[in-house]
């Protein structure tokens, strides 16, 4: 495998270099400062962008044509990194060997028709594509509720720091979605196309000079400043005493959910430390959390945490019965002071990093891994392969204890579920 | 020991039948790192009235027996956790139920020896108890109630409620908070000495590892362990009948469109259903999928937005087509879907642009190990082999038999479940 980045003053092309897949992927990278009100704004580009283009003004013409393509695949996404928005747009396809000479050049031409060539009436977007894209994400931010586990991680990321990074929903909010027309849409998208920071990212079994020449000719990014800040964002820490919060619904589960917030930790402690610890407290079947309150007491089927070491967030999350709130708090509560007393040994931080380092070797099995690392390294500086799976094993136990004390626990937000269960087949 | 080349993953396959009837297939892919393997029982939601071993009287089990033995399957009488003793080794454990078929799995880099013995190890070494079996139970009705919040699932199991009369598909497989609650440590040992002698059961591992070196290592294994004789498991027929029980149901729940679910149910003892499968698929991709005229009419006039998913469930005697959307509208939607199902005509070139479609899956599908397990798995449920060649399976669909099969098929048996508000 080998990693070639070319940077261009209009946008960075990240090639990786393997004959490890039968495919070649693309994908293209749409990056900004994130606002709260561009969310809905974004969502609604990626969703309209696949919806048709000018060549195919319909989904089903688009779909035909990736039939026609050998069954290619592309796939939109609006993720947040930190105080960052990414955009994504990507095509995996397979590689010439098993299709024919020009399915590199056909691929690329698709993905830059969704990507410039937008289906557009009078000079803004089609009516038709709009209204689909409208639609779908409506219907997405007024069903929310309808899933539990989103929905009470949504609010418990709100509660926690209410105008923040932390609080943005990543769905869009329904004032904004409001708001948007096919004129002001179509604005902002020749603003994304101008002024984002692109980086393209390819892997496959490519030549270097062809994928640059075409990337070249087919997407003309035009002149941009490229100057990124630091990604990651740190809370304020501001709380005296915990906020709690319980809304009522109709579901069987309740949600238990506690927010940590970290105070004040250091590059190395987020990128490594925070990794471990989390496997420790709740981030496998062997952890912590899953042994204590599950397997011990019966308390629950899924539980876990989950470490956002750009936010500087730790938090828990299990699906309980109402009743047992009190002792699966406590419970929980329990297993992070156990970590900040010391109570593991030696052989769970092992562990820990062992996995950790299989994991690093899992990333290098797919495309999408592969872009997953590399975007890391440009965006957020991260170290390389070799250099993560050197650090990983610096971590010592009194590490692990240090960061466990800067844990302030924020927040407990409590989705209370529990109409009794009837049986629905006798 | 057996080499083949699975010519539609240009990948080869070792396989074996051991002395104790075990069924090994082994597919070296050198090109990763990792390995996948998974150990699995013909045993399922589905077997749940059968002739225990050594038993001449049928035996009628608890629903949902069989996703509770596999959490049990896990606890080992010396105490020691199997997840302990993977994270130990850095790789991933885990296991499924589903209709036909219980899965162990371990997927990780290095250590395979080691990994692999202790699959085989505690997954042969059963210890039920009754504190470890009262203990499961707070946890599984946990498992039930998270399903019984997704409003998907509500719908599908309300829907194969509807669609079955006595066949077990109509109940969900982990089962119900009641049925569970009965289940003893009886109940798991006569399923477990019945369904999880090796003569019941698969290994499949995709990955890099050397195959000599591995079946040696697991025939050893293997050869240590005293079993019975091989016996084929009695099951229980089900004397399914051809019609629906409900033809129209509406489940209440708080959803903001209503989803819904419009099912065919067909009789196919009169087919071959491996091939049937392939054009049903076909027909109601090319009716009703992204790339139909119907699916592009449907967003035209804002009845959907996205698309109308298709699902293919069967039991030996029939196949449940389980056509599933979201619409304010739904009532025009169905009448839309009905319509279009009755022009039955289906073009060559429609077929062959789907039969490249279902090549390029292969292609895909053979750069990930877990897919490659998943697909051998698949096999050995519906064709009780390994297809060595998909592409062949998949030229020999032809648009004149298919339209033939089309004109014997009816769509008056059919149940249709709306999940809304009110």
């Amino acid at each position: 495998m080998k990693y070639t980045k070319i940077a261009k003053s209009n946008y960075n092309l990240h090639i990786i270099n393997t004959n490890k897949f039968k495919t070649i992927m693309i994908k293209i990278n749409f990056k900004r400062k994130l606002k709260k009100e561009e969310i809905s704004m974004r969502n609604m580009l990626v969703n309209l962008l696949f919806e048709s283009t000018q060549k195919y003004p319909t989904k089903r013409l688009m779909e035909i044509q990736t039939e026609e393509l050998y069954e290619l695949g592309y796939r939109g996404s609006n993720y947040s990194s930190g105080i960052y928005n990414v955009m994504g747009f990507d095509c995996v396809f397979l590689h010439p060997k098993y299709t024919d000479d020009n399915i590199i050049e056909d691929s690329f031409a698709f993905l830059k028709e969704i990507l410039f060539y937008p289906h557009v009436e009078d000079g803004v977007f089609a009516q038709k594509p709009f209204d689909i894209a409208y639609q779908i994400l409506e219907d997405h931010l007024n069903s929310l509720k309808e899933n539990s586990d989103l929905y009470s991680q949504i609010r418990l990321y709100e509660e926690l720091e209410p105008d923040s990074v932390i609080s943005y929903r990543k769905c869009g909010y329904q004032e904004d979605l409001q708001k948007i027309d096919r004129q002001n849409l179509y604005e902002y998208y020749l603003d994304v196309l101008k002024n984002d920071i692109v980086d393209v990212f390819v892997v496959g079994d490519v030549k270097i000079e062809e994928i640059e020449e075409k990337v070249d000719r087919l997407f003309k990014f035009s002149e941009r400043n490229k100057v990124s800040e630091n990604h990651f964002y740190k809370p304020e820490l501001t709380r005296q005493d915990v906020n709690f919060q319980t809304e009522l619904t109709d579901f069987k589960q309740s949600k238990i959910l506690l927010g940590f917030k970290i105070e004040d930790a250091s590059d190395f402690e987020l990128r490594y430390v925070l990794n471990i610890l989390n496997y420790i407290l709740g981030g496998s079947p062997d952890s912590k959390l899953f042994q204590n309150v599950r397997e011990k007491n019966s308390l629950c089927y899924s539980i876990s945490s989950v470490s956002q070491p750009l936010l500087s967030v730790l938090l828990v999350h299990a699906g309980i019965n109402a009743d047992n709130y009190d002792q699966a708090c406590s419970l929980i509560l329990e297993q992070v002071e156990d970590i900040k007393n010391g109570r593991f040994d030696n052989n769970d931080i092992i562990k820990a990093a062992l996995t950790y380092k299989n994991s690093m070797i899992e990333i290098t099995e797919s495309p999408d891994g592969l872009i997953s690392l590399y975007s890391g390294i440009e965006y957020l500086n991260s170290d390389t392969l070799e250099v993560r799976n050197q650090k990983i094993d610096m971590v010592t136990k009194e590490d692990i204890v240090s960061l466990a004390h800067k844990l302030k626990l924020d927040t407990i937000f409590f989705l209370e579920g529990g109409k009794e269960n009837e049986n629905e087949y006798n | 020991m057996k080499m083949n080349i699975i010519k539609h993953f240009d990948l080869p396959l070792y396989s074996e039948r051991l002395k104790n009837g075990l069924i090994v297939n082994l597919v070296p892919k050198m090109n990763v790192s990792n390995v996948y393997a998974t150990l699995s029982a013909f045993y399922g939601s589905f077997n749940n009235d059968f002739k225990p071993i050594d038993s001449e009287k049928y035996y009628h089990a608890p629903l949902g027996v069989a996703h509770f033995l596999e959490h049990k399957v896990f606890e080992q009488e010396s105490g020691e956790d199997p997840f302990s003793f993977y994270t130990k080794n850095g790789a991933d454990a885990n296991a499924s139920t589903s209709y036909q078929k219980t899965t162990y799995l371990f997927s990780g880099t290095g250590y395979l020896k080691e990994n692999l013995n202790y699959l085989l190890d505690f997954i042969q070494q059963p210890y039920f108890t009754e504190e470890n079996v009262t203990k499961e139970k707070g946890i599984i009705e946990q498992e039930i109630k998270m399903y019984d919040d997704v409003p998907y699932w509500k719908l599908i199991e309300r829907t194969l409620y509807n669609a079955f009369h006595v066949h077990p598909l109509k109940y969900p497989i982990a089962g119900t908070v009641e049925s569970i609650r009965s289940i003893t440590v009886e109940d798991l040992y006569t399923c477990y000495n019945t369904f999880y002698h090796p003569s019941n059961m698969f290994l499949t591992i995709v990955g890099n590892f050397d195959p000599k070196e591995i079946m040696t290592e697991i025939r050893n294994n293997q050869n240590k362990k005293k079993y019975k004789p091989m016996q084929k498991v009695e099951l229980a027929s089900y004397d399914e009948d051809d019609t629906v029980i409900k033809d129209y149901d509406i489940i209440k729940a708080s959803v903001e469109i209503p989803k819904v679910t419009l099912s065919y149910k067909f009789n196919v003892q009169d087919y071959d259903i491996n091939q049937l499968k392939y054009y049903l698929n076909t027909f109601f991709e090319l009716k009703l999928g992204i790339t139909s005229k119907l699916n592009e009419a449907l967003k035209d006039n804002s009845l959907i937005t996205g698309s109308i998913d298709i699902d293919i469930i069967s039991t030996d005697r029939h196949i449940l087509i389980v056509l599933l959307f979201e619409s304010k509208d739904y009532q025009k939607v169905i009448e839309m879907i009905q319509k279009e199902l009755e022009d039955k005509q289906v073009l060559e070139k429609d077929l062959n642009r789907k039969k490249k479609v279902m090549k390029s899956a292969c292609v895909y599908r053979s750069d990930n190990i877990y897919s490659i397990a998943s697909k051998i798995n698949n096999n050995l449920i519906n064709y009780h082999e390994v297809v060595l060649d998909e592409y062949s399976l998949i030229d020999a669909l032809n648009v004149n038999e298919f339209n033939e099969i089309l004109t014997t098929l009816s769509f008056e048996n059919k149940t249709i479940n709306v999940l809304k508000k009110d």
